[in-house]
Parts: C-alpha cells; sequence; structure tokens
C-alpha cells in the first residue's frame, strides 16, 4: 500500500491559480489575439484572486494560532507550511509582482505577439518563489527555486534583438544553475548528516540528538548559505548582478530582483534560523562576514559607477549585507519589514529607469538623468523619496527596515557589526545623493518626458508605501510581529 | 563495504585503459601508413562526401527535438503512474490530471503558435505581430 499524502488545497491553491492564469495568458493570446490590455487583465486578475487567497490563510492561520491548533497550519504530510511566515512572503511577492507588471507595462505592449510569453514568466517565476516561501521541505524548495529561476533567466533574455540582454541571460543562467547546484548539494549533504530533508524535521532532530561530528552537517550549511547567497547577490557571490541589472530589459529588472531577495532571504532565514539553530554560535560570525563584505563591497563600488542601474545592482548589494545583518539579528520580522519596503522600493525605482531611458533597453547612463527635475517632476520627486528610503534616512519605511534589523542584531551581541552597518549606510548615502543633485542642480535641454498612468500609478503606491511605513511603522510592523515561521 | 571491496574495480579500470592504449600504441608501430587524399577524407558510409561538414541547416530540427524530449518525459512519468494507478487511487489520477494539462496545455500553444509547421515562412506569420496595440 501506497500512502498518498493529505490534499490541502488552500495551502497550494495561490499557486494554482497563478500556474492556470499563466496558462490562461498564453491560451488566450494563441486563440483570439487580443490585444495586450486583455492578457494584462487575465494576469492581473490571477494575482489578485491568488492574492484574496492569500488573505484568506492569513486569516485561517491567525485564527489557529490563536486556537493554539498549529498542526493545522502544515499541509501536504509536512511538505508545505502556512504559517505567518509563509503567507506574508507571499503576500510581499504577490504585491511585488503586481508592482512589476505595471511597472514593466510597456516592456509587454513593446513585445507585441510575444508580450503574452513575458507575462506567462512573470507569473511562473512568482509561483515558483511562491512555493519556496512555503516549503517545508529542502527539496520542494529546490524545486520552488528552480521553477522560479528558470523563468527570470528567460526573461531577462526576452527581448532577442539586444545583445547586452543576451549577455544578461547567459550569464545569469550560467551563475544560476551553479548556485542551484552548490544548494541543492549542501541539502544533500545535510540529508547525510541526519537522514531529515523537512526544516521543521532538521530542527527537530538537531535540537534532540547531540550531532558528535558535525562536520557534514557544517559544510551543509555553509553550501546552502552559498547557493542562495547568490540568488540575493550577497558579496562575494555578487558578480553577476551588474551585468543582469544592466543588460536586462529595464521594465523587469525591479520585479525580476525584487521577488529573487524576497523568496532568497526568506528561504535563508527559515533555514538557518528554523532548521539548524542549534548551529547558530557555528554559522553566525561567517553570515556576520558575509553582512560585512556585502554592505561594504557594495556601497563603495556604487560610489565609482556611472549607469544608474549598475549602481541600483551594487545598492542592492548592500542591502543584501544588511538583510544579512538581520539573519545574524535571528529575528524572522525585521527581515520580512525590510524585505517588502525594499522590494517595492526597488521595483518603483527600475519603474523610474524605465521610463527614462527606454522600457527594453540595456544601460542607463547617468548623464540621462541631468535635469530631470525639470523634464519629468513627477518622475524625479518619486524617485528622490525612493532613493532616500534606500538610503535609510529618518521617516521613510527604509529608516525603520534598518533600525529593525541593526537593533536585532545589536541585541544579538553583534555590536562591532552594526557599526559597520551604519558606516556602510553613510557611504551609501553619498551615492545616492549623487543621483538626487544630478537630478536637480544639472541642467539639461532634453525634450520633456511623458510618463504613462500606469507608471504615475506605480510611483504613487511606491512613495506611500515608502512614507507611510516610515511615519507609522506600526502599520507595518504589527503586520509582521504576526509572520512568525513555525 | 570497506575500500578494500573497491578493488577488482580499480583492477578493470587499470586493465581495460591498459588495453587501449596498448593496442593503439602497437598498431601505430606496426601498420602500413600510406594516406591518400581519399583516405583523410572524413568517413560518411563510403560515399564521397559532396558537401562541406560545417553549411548552415535549418534550426527548425532543433525545435522538433526540444518538443520531443518534453512529450518523452511525459510519457516517462505516465508510465510509473500507470503501473501501479490503482493503489495511488484519486490523489494518482488528480496529480496526473493536473500535470497533463500543463503538458498538453502546452501543445496546444506551441501548435497555435505554429511551431509544428515544417514550412518556416509559413511559421514566421504567426510570430510577426499582426496585432496593433493603440499607443
Amino acid at each position: 500500500m501506497i500512502l498518498t499524502p493529505e490534499v490541502s488545497w488552500l495551502a497550494i491553491l495561490p499557486d494554482l491559480v497563478l500556474a492556470l492564469g499563466a496558462a490562461a495568458v498564453l491560451l488566450v493570446e494563441v486563440q483570439w489575439h487580443p490585444v495586450t490590455r486583455v492578457l494584462a487583465w487575465v494576469a492581473g486578475g490571477s494575482i489578485a484572486i491568488a492574492a484574496g487567497i492569500t488573505v484568506l490563510q492569513w486569516l485561517a492561520a491567525s485564527d489557529a494560532v490563536a486556537a493554539g491548533d498549529l498542526g493545522s497550519l502544515t499541509a501536504f504530510s509536512g511538505m508545505i507550511l502556512m504559517d505567518g511566515f509563509a503567507i506574508f512572503g507571499r503576500l510581499a511577492l504577490l504585491a511585488t509582482t503586481a508592482l512589476g507588471v505595471a511597472a514593466g507595462w510597456q516592456f509587454f505592449k513593446d513585445l507585441g505577439r510575444r508580450g503574452a510569453e513575458g507575462l506567462a514568466l512573470v507569473l511562473l517565476a512568482t509561483t515558483g518563489f511562491s512555493i519556496m516561501v512555503a516549503s517545508n521541505n529542502l527539496v520542494m524548495l529546490f524545486l520552488g527555486l528552480e521553477v522560479g529561476s528558470i523563468a527570470l533567466y528567460v526573461l531577462a533574455g526576452l527581448t532577442r534583438e539586444d545583445r547586452k540582454a543576451d549577455e544578461a541571460a547567459i550569464k545569469y543562467f550560467l551563475m544560476g544553475s551553479f548556485a542551484s547546484a552548490i544548494f541543492i548539494y549542501g541539502v544533500a549533504l545535510m540529508y547525510a548528516g541526519t537522514r531529515q530533508l523537512t526544516i521543521l524535521g532538521l530542527g527537530d532532530f538537531l535540537s534532540g540528538f547531540i550531532v558528535s561530528s558535525p562536520g557534514v552537517i557544517l559544510i551543509g550549511i555553509g553550501l546552502i548559505v552559498v547557493g542562495l547567497g547568490f540568488k540575493v547577490s550577497a558579496a562575494p557571490f555578487h558578480t553577476w548582478a551588474p551585468d543582469v541589472y544592466q543588460g536586462a530589459p529595464a521594465g523587469i529588472v525591479g520585479y525580476m530582483a525584487g521577488v529573487a531577495k524576497i523568496a532568497g532571504f526568506a528561504a535563508i532565514s527559515r533555514i538557518l534560523l528554523t532548521a539548524v539553530d542549534d548551529f547558530e554560535a557555528s554559522f553566525l560570525p561567517a553570515i556576520a562576514g558575509i553582512a560585512v563584505l556585502s554592505m561594504l563591497l557594495g556601497s563603495v563600488l556604487a560610489l565609482v559607477q556611472s549607469d544608474v542601474r549598475r549602481m541600483l545592482a551594487y545598492s542592492g548589494v548592500a542591502h543584501a549585507g544588511f538583510i544579512m545583518t538581520g539573519v545574524v539579528g535571528t529575528s524572522t520580522d525585521g527581515i520580512l519589514f525590510y524585505l517588502l519596503a525594499y522590494a517595492i522600493q526597488l521595483v518603483g525605482a527600475f519603474a523610474v529607469v524605465a521610463a527614462v531611458s527606454g522600457s527594453s533597453g540595456s544601460g542607463s547612463a547617468l548623464s540621462e538623468y541631468r535635469g530631470l527635475s525639470r523634464r519629468s517632476p513627477v518622475l524625479a520627486g518619486s524617485l528622490t523619496v525612493l532613493l532616500l528610503g534606500m538610503a535609510g534616512l529618518p521617516l521613510t519605511s527604509g529608516f525603520v527596515a534598518k533600525f529593525g534589523v541593526f537593533a536585532d542584531a545589536w541585541f544579538n551581541g553583534y555590536e562591532w557589526l552594526v557599526i559597520v552597518a551604519v558606516l556602510a549606510s553613510v557611504i551609501a548615502f553619498a551615492f545616492y545623493l549623487r543621483i538626487i543633485v544630478i537630478m536637480y542642480m544639472e541642467d539639461d535641454e532634453s525634450a520633456l518626458i511623458e510618463v504613462p498612468g500606469v507608471v504615475r500609478l506605480v510611483l504613487g503606491i511606491a512613495v506611500v508605501a515608502t512614507l507611510v511605513w516610515g511615519i507609522i511603522p506600526s502599520s507595518l510592523l504589527d503586520v509582521v510581529a504576526d509572520a512568525l515561521p513555525l | 563495504m570497506t575500500l578494500a571491496d573497491y578493488l577488482p574495480i580499480a583492477v578493470m579500470l587499470v586493465l581495460a585503459a591498459g588495453f587501449v592504449a596498448v593496442s593503439l600504441i602497437a598498431s601505430r608501430f606496426f601498420r602500413p601508413d600510406r594516406p591518400t587524399p581519399e583516405k583523410l577524407d572524413p568517413y560518411e558510409c563510403g560515399i564521397v562526401p559532396e558537401v562541406e561538414p560545417s553549411q548552415r541547416f535549418p534550426v527548425k530540427f532543433y525545435l522538433v527535438a526540444m518538443l520531443f524530449v518534453i512529450f518523452d518525459v511525459e510519457i516517462i512519468f505516465l508510465f510509473a503512474w500507470g503501473a501501479i494507478w490503482t493503489e495511488l487511487g484519486w490523489f494518482g489520477v488528480a496529480a496526473v490530471a493536473i500535470f497533463t494539462f500543463f503538458v498538453l496545455e502546452t501543445l496546444a500553444y506551441v501548435w497555435k503558435r505554429g511551431a509544428l509547421d515544417w514550412n518556416v515562412k509559413r511559421r514566421a506569420r504567426y510570430i510577426q505581430p499582426d496585432v496593433q496595440e493603440a499607443a
């Protein structure tokens, strides 16, 4: 007799809706050849339905926690988790996806008949990452990681005419599959050391038994951190990021970077802080080292870039370091706050990049932003707010996010790391201010820029989110405080 | 299993590599060596080659090969399910139905997009943007 897992449709319904949405986009396109707007409604509808179901999951999970019924938070015989952490991660992914599709709208339109493929790939990438944040089994997590990553590799090279985009796609693909191989090798070593594949099972095993020779487990942890470190572009595994951010179509880079960071860090914090937390004394110094390297390298190298997209890539490396500081602080709510705030700022910033230098092209020289405050006050104003948010100015969500992860690390005994992080934030201020100075203080006689309504909407949402979460942080802090991993 | 159990495999490896090396080196010394242009040509079923091998050939073979691989892999999964489907019950039916739906959906899509059309010119018709969205 074969034991089949118990089926809980609610647990996977958001992912199923997204995958069916991707299929529907493709089939509607080949059957009726509608204008691209119709496809956007199909894609947007499936994102909205998935988000609605996820909210239902959130309510069900809150009820279960209130009733003390923690068993109902696992589904599919312990394959899928429905704890607050997974559901919040999924909501953050869906919000980033909705904003990303809207910000990249011009890109999908320019693709013409292939716009449906772009939309379907976006939905599939979100499906994969959504499985990744919700999976309890390391092999399931790997499957989600691959579904999401492979869709992103194709998205990076979707504009066939552009050689820079081809280069970005190939680099992303090679480095990414290399990282996936390293990750799955780490999973294999974890299994070899403990005979456990589930995150909760690993946690129980390691707290229940004393492992006399933990070498194989420690190497496994190391390989998993390296593999996921590639995906979130933490130094020294960041080398692909600048080329990919620069070469991939501008309309979609913000989305790609945002979802990869959310899913990658959700997986890192779940594995490190739930599964192998008994080895914290061994791996936290290494994580702190990665954090220091990412923050300093990202901030310093961003200073010398002459391309806004490369600058945002190196700032992404620095942000990976700041979020790693939160991992060192061993508290997940600070990480979740940071991820959502940063992903939304990133999508907004790249919406501006796409509006300034074309949504399907590659590269975005700093000189193109000269006098942007005159050519388009909307773009300049919102980019200023978003960059100040990334820099971590008080009264923006970036400040609350940085304060949260720094405080966690400080109280976990890593005072030196927080001091380095604050220094890196000061360096980072310099290059964010450089863009703002160029936009406002230098003149340029180029033509005015028309900003489409949908981009205005995305920028409005991103700016409002950055300011509201900065001025009234409790509006999001109260939510992430409930988003605890099992 | 101790390391000593692998000794026969190591011996076999050495023997196989040695046989290849000895026969290649020995024949290099003993065989007659009288090359002619015909003998140095690439071997093509004994027929004189008519064209250079490095010519360009249509990439449509690649597309068909890719589609073949997808459906080949699908069949592999279906065989495994078919062997034990009574034991898996409705769970297996549902899982295979979802899986098959997505594969068939792919088939419908590539078919409609003209990927199965052998005539490259006719296929291009599908890919050209014939619907222009109002700006």
